[in-house]
């Protein structure tokens, strides 16, 4: 009995856990001091804030590198994402493509290095510093079609979302939480679950909100494309995310 | 969302009928397999070894019941065989018979889940979630076709299940599983994903033939056949509508036809009402000879 | 209670389970998983090589000879898996599981990695330079005669190369061996049909009836006659195929029969020719011939029942046309090609020549076209290996140390060259002889060109290209060996090529035109080739000539019983282990035995009645004694095998080759007899007569198969029906 009692109280603690995950705990506190992912030391010092930042307008020719970036997309060095899962990282060959013709900065120390890769043929072995364990299936290619080709956000800010002001940074860090509870924050934040327990027409939510799903609560008639979403068997869908 | 919300909407949630109120749409993957082209060779459960990265026991473990083949051949001989009246061969031949997850519509496996780690997707898939499971496994317990395969061991540290360079071959799209968590066929969901995803890149809805599970890609005579069973053009609703088997039934019409009724399709262990997504066609027999 | 303090990871570290918990370290700070800090990325890379997606490449399968063209997944550089191409008119798409494992070839841990020369028992590492300045000096030291050159079945552009590197040293001596090529069915066939490999038909028969083919598992192109087979029954307009096996011990073909036919073993000719009498279609010296074979002496004979061979001649008569096959199980006797020449006079009176039975067609480039060989080539080079006759022996792509019948002595007469130099991708049993090993790269990292024996539809080549970077950086592909060595004495000659690549691609380019690429520049003619990973040809026809003819054909009545070794040894060809080159592949080893779902062992196969005959029960380790030596398996009772034969299956009992093959089970060829086909001189493989005795050891079997031992016990899991009760020409 005492066996049986004690295993109740552990089912418990489990569906409590659960409940730290709600949206009233939107972004787990990360316990370094100024609230963010960990330092990674990378093998080259790279500026995201002289490549993304924002141009300086009183420095049209950009010379002073403490004032202003270039205002590049993300997506022009990140380029898998818009086409993959997976975001990758550049190739070595895309660095050098326009720092070769960079006379200004050819003799930086960290340039030096850059091309020291490039003259040895041997990758960058750059850190990682946002990934997902192993059992989690994110998909960049779906969100950048979302927010960037079909909500035409600015890729900043779509990018933004989940990888924090990069533009911003020098080294990128991880600035959100990216715990299961943080992405469901948004992904409810954006499709609510309606009073009658449903999700809008169009929205995915449901799989998060363990709430029956109904049909059509935003009135009016169900679309085709959107029963994919409403007629859910369960309270939850997690291969959504989980593999 | 909260605990009470889902300790009150759960039972709901425990569905013992499929589709009634919430039907599938616009996927629902079935498959058919016809066990009558079916040579019981073995390439599908290699290919799904290739594809999902089961590790391979070895035979200690094999001989402790510790084998993960998600999908199994299963080999029976005629019930007359070597019994008194009977035969001393099996002069039919051997009956084979692929066994997977059957993808039940109100699987026994999820109502006795502690930490809801098996549920039900949108696409009438059963879903095993390695980071929520716990290893009670009841769900193997309650399991009536015995397709559900436990990690006794934590494989990957393992020595020779995958030592150095065999451990990349391992399918980036696939957990690699670790020690103490259940986990079974999932109709390759890695590729419905990718499928789904793909077509909605391009506005549309997945089409038959756009995604093939890896066992129905290998097999040698094309005995299985998967797809989306409530897309009419699909050739798996096909199949099932031309042998009347309906997924919500527990007991098929046309076999309470006297005389039989000419058609091949059946579920394994209908009668116990799990609502399986897999039908088989009968093996034929030659009756000439 | 649920502020009880106790969260999921307690609950998983309180019973213990904290291995599920070393997949959660995804919360709290870091995501990143320990060692796997890195990121992968490259210096260059192709617009196509995006991480995450796969990149698929053609190729061809090299798991065995069928030549199935073989589609493989790539992913950030690495090969994950072989689907099949579906533009190949062998496979269409599909693969069988030995063709599967073939990433674990490659991947395999057990692989040799760097050239080694002996050096007393043991091998020391040594570079290529001197492992072929080594090679150089041991010719010179040899005259052309003393050299040979032992091969598994090799074809395309590499058996071109290794024809010239063998006249470029003066070597006549190549030897050609497979283990389990059919070779009696080749002579045969060519005396019935005019040609080796006919087309077989199986989906235009309506009848099929297979003298131990095992057409699904193991025999010439498997997936190619799988599909076939499930045409064959789908039938035409809904009338199903009939498969009738006739064989001593069931075969994955045999247990997919509609009736199984279990034979004395050697009696399949007599069958056949009892057949013929009992069908009434010949004329003339046929059924003379045929005319003292009448059902009571041939069912006497055969131990078919009477009303069995009028069942199967009916329906041969009824339904046409058919197909008959006759398969290695028949022609693994003394009297093989006589049992051979009768099953294929059957297709003859049954009128199939020219029906199910076509003209095949090859390619036109014959110097191209497969090497064939079996035990009569290793027989004659052991002859001359226990004359002393070699000073030099190079081996590659055959382990005949592990296959050799057990009475050829084959190691004990290798022992007698001076100079050993095997081309291995394992240390396997012939590896461990040699005194210079020289690793292999695998198919899927090495560049050539491969053809089938058996051709499909029309003819056609297949390209073997590296899906992905070599693993090993000192492995190298036997072509680059080939190349090495010819330049050694043909330098001038070969100077342009600087590796095989260059070689493949220029003699391809060469014969464009023949191609099927005339027209096209060299670049999209190659570009376009390996695109594909075939060259489609028409191919010559070759004209089927063979007449029915008994000239010749005499059957030696049933063997008689031997006292001292009373059971006939049927060695077991398994689809996925053959003659054993793969069983270091370990999806291989754990992938059940079709029929008895044995893994990881070996097993010898008794009848139940025969069993309890001798008081054996399952799991008894019994030792199987011939005059050639002997055996220890364990016992299972296996009711599709003729109760005066036993089988044990090949490919398992190394000694060596690697950590999933070295130690598990018994090796049958060991005890092989040196019997021989009176006609081919191949070896009788089914010869061997053998005795079981208890070893007084017992042990738990290992199988899928549960204690209720392959029966439903009444429940409706694995359901058939009869023809009659069925109409599939509904069907979708």
């Amino acid at each position: 009995m005492r066996c049986l009692l004690s295993l109740f109280v552990l089912l418990m603690g489990l569906f409590a856990t659960v409940n730290s995950y709600a949206a009233d705990a939107p972004q787990p506190a990360l316990t370094t001091e100024d609230s963010s992912g960990p330092q990674v030391v990378q093998p080259i010092e790279f500026p995201h804030d002289r490549h993304a930042g924002l141009r300086n307008p009183s420095d049209p020719t950009n010379s002073d590198p403490l004032k202003g970036g270039m205002e590049i997309d993300c997506m022009y060095c990140h380029t898998y994402a818009r086409r993959s899962a997976v975001a990758g990282i550049p190739t070595l060959q895309k660095c050098i493509g326009c720092h070769q013709s960079i006379e200004s900065v050819r003799n930086k120390p960290r340039i030096q290095e850059l091309f020291k890769y490039w003259d040895a043929k041997k990758p960058v072995p750059w850190k990682k510093v946002h990934d997902m364990p192993d059992f989690v299936r994110f998909n960049h290619e779906r969100h950048i079609k979302r927010f960037v080709e079909q909500q035409n956000r600015p890729t900043q800010e779509a990018c933004g979302y989940c990888h924090g002001d990069v533009k911003q940074m020098t080294v990128a860090r991880r600035s959100k939480g990216l715990t299961m509870g943080w992405c469901a924050n948004c992904h409810q934040k954006d499709h609510p679950v309606t009073a009658a327990g449903g999700t809008p027409v169009g929205n995915q939510a449901y799989w998060y909100s363990f709430q029956k799903p109904v049909a059509g609560t935003a009135g009016g008639e169900v679309k085709a494309q959107d029963t994919n979403n409403i007629k859910a068997q369960g309270p939850n869908d997690c291969w959504q995310c989980h593999k | 969302m909260s605990v009470n919300n889902l300790l009150e909407n759960w039972a709901q949630f425990r569905h013992f009928h499929p589709v009634d109120d919430k039907p599938h749409d616009p996927y629902k993957w079935a498959m058919s397999i016809d066990l009558d082209a079916c040579t019981g060779c073995n390439a599908c459960s290699v290919a799904c070894y290739a594809e999902n990265n089961l590790p391979v026991v070895g035979k200690e473990k094999y001989q402790h019941g510790h084998v993960m083949h998600w999908i199994r051949i299963e080999r029976y001989w005629d019930e007359s065989l070597g019994v008194a009246g009977g035969g001393d061969f099996p002069e039919q031949g051997a009956q084979f018979l692929p066994m997977m997850c059957q993808q039940c519509e109100a699987a026994p496996c999820e109502t006795v889940c502690p930490a809801a780690a098996t549920n039900h997707t949108a696409d009438g898939l059963n879903s095993q979630i390695y980071n929520r499971c716990v290893g009670s496994r009841y769900c193997s317990a309650n399991c009536p076709f015995k397709v559900r395969y436990f990690n006794w061991y934590d494989y990957p540290t393992t020595d020779n299940v995958w030592p150095a360079e065999m451990n990349q071959q391992l399918n980036p799209d696939v957990t690699v599983r670790s020690k103490g968590v259940m986990e079974k066929c999932t109709f390759c969901v890695q590729r419905l994903h990718a499928a789904k995803g793909t077509a909605k890149n391009e506005g549309r809805l997945v089409h038959d033939g756009d995604v093939q599970t890896a066992c129905q890609q290998a097999c040698p005579t094309s005995a299985i056949t998967f797809g989306n069973l409530v897309d009419p053009e699909s050739k798996v609703h096909k199949q099932w509508q031309s042998q009347q088997v309906e997924l919500d039934k527990d007991a098929q019409v046309k076999d309470q036809k006297e005389g039989g009724s000419g058609l091949r399709g059946y579920r394994i262990f209908e009668e116990l009402r799990p609502y399986p997504s897999v039908m088989y066609l009968e093996r034929v027999r030659e009756s000439a000879v | 209670m649920i502020d009880s303090g106790l969260d999921r990871r307690d609950f998983l570290k309180v019973l213990g389970w904290g291995g599920a918990a070393a997949a959660l370290s995804g919360c709290g700070n870091t995501s990143i998983e320990d060692g796997k800090e890195t990121v992968v990325s490259y210096v260059e890379a192709a617009d196509y090589a995006i991480p995450g997606i796969g990149v698929y490449y053609n190729s061809t399968c090299a798991q065995c000879d069928a030549g199935c063209s073989i589609n493989g997944r790539v992913r950030e550089g690495r090969v994950l898996k072989l689907e099949g191409n579906p533009a190949s008119a062998i496979n269409r798409g599909k693969t069988c599981g030995l063709g599967q494992a073939g990433v674990q070839h490659h991947y395999n841990p057990d692989r040799v990695r760097e050239p080694m020369l002996r050096k007393g028992d043991k091998f020391e590492t040594i570079t290529w330079d001197k492992a072929y300045a080594l090679i150089a000096e041991k010719l010179n030291g040899a005259k052309g005669e003393e050299v040979a050159f032992l091969s598994g079945g090799v074809s395309g552009h590499l058996k071109v190369l290794l024809g010239n590197y063998l006249a470029s040293i003066g070597c006549k001596n190549h030897y050609v061996y497979e283990a389990l090529a059919p070779a009696v069915a080749r002579a045969a066939n060519k005396k019935a049909y005019g040609i080796e490999m006919p087309r077989f038909n199986i989906n235009k028969a309506k009848v099929v009836l297979s003298f131990g083919a095992d057409f699904l598992g193991s025999w010439v192109s498997p997936v190619h006659f799988s599909q076939q087979y499930a045409q064959f029954r789908k039938g035409v307009d809904g009338q199903r195929g009939v498969l009738i096996q006739v064989e001593s011990k069931m075969t994955l073909t045999g247990a997919n029969a509609d009736r199984w036919v279990p034979v004395r073993p050697g009696t399949e000719g007599i069958l056949a020719l009892g057949i013929i009498n009992e069908l009434g279609m010949a004329s003339g010296d046929i059924a003379a011939a045929v005319k003292g074979y009448d059902r009571i002496r041939v069912s006497k004979e055969t131990g078919v029942p009477p009303g069995q061979i009028d069942k199967i001649a009916a329906l041969l008569k009824l339904r046409s046309p058919s197909l008959v096959l006759a398969g290695s199980a028949a022609e693994g006797y003394a009297h093989g090609s006589q049992n051979a020449a009768a099953i294929n006079l059957l297709n003859h009176v049954l009128g199939n020549v020219g029906k199910t039975i076509e003209a095949s067609s090859s390619v036109t480039f014959t110097q191209m076209a497969p090497a064939k060989g079996n035990t009569a080539a290793l027989k004659s080079l052991n002859d001359g290996l226990a004359a002393g006759k070699y000073k030099v022996l190079f081996s590659y792509a055959a382990n005949p140390v592990f296959t050799a019948p057990g009475a050829l002595k084959f190691k004990d007469n290798l022992a007698k060259a001076d100079f050993k130099v095997s081309f291995a991708h394992y240390l396997d049993e012939t590896a461990l002889q040699a005194d210079l090993v020289l690793p292999l790269d695998s198919a899927l990292e090495d560049w050539n060109t491969q053809v089938p024996e058996y051709m499909a539809e029309g003819a056609q080549i297949n390209i073997q290209q590296p899906l992905m970077e070599k693993l090993h950086a000192n492995t190298r592909g036997m072509g680059d060996i080939l190349l090495a060595l010819v330049k050694q004495r043909r330098a001038e000659e070969y100077k342009s090529f600087d590796d095989y690549y260059a070689y493949l691609r220029a003699a391809m380019l060469q014969n464009k035109g023949a191609l099927g690429g005339g027209g096209a520049d060299d670049d999209t003619f190659w570009n376009d080739t390996l695109t594909k990973g075939i060259v489609k040809l028409a191919g010559s026809s070759g004209a089927l000539s063979g007449k029915a003819s008994v000239v010749g054909l005499t059957l030696p009545a049933p063997s008689a019983a031997d006292a001292q070794y009373p059971l006939h040894l049927i060695p077991g060809v398994t689809a996925s282990l053959r003659d054993g080159r793969h069983a270091n592949q370990p999806w291989l080893q754990e992938s059940p035995d079709p029929l008895t779902t044995i893994v990881w062992d070996s097993w010898v196969e008794i009848h139940p009645k025969k069993a309890a005959e001798l008081g054996i029960k399952e799991g008894d380790i019994l030792e199987v004694t011939s005059r050639s030596g002997s055996i220890k398996a364990q016992a299972y009772l296996f009711p599709g095998i003729h109760p005066d034969a036993i089988s044990v299956p090949l490919g398992r009992g190394h000694d060596a080759l690697g950590r999933y093959a070295k130690g598990y089970g018994a090796n049958p060829f060991q005890i092989l007899d040196a019997v021989f086909d009176q006609e081919t001189g191949e070896l009788a493989m089914h010869e061997t007569r053998v005795k079981v005795s208890k070893t007084g050891q017992c042990v738990i079997v290992v199988k899928d198969e549960g204690s209720a031992g392959g029966k439903q016990m009444g429940r409706k899991i694995a359901v058939s029906m009869s023809t009659d009760e069925v109409d599939l020409s509904k069907e979708v």
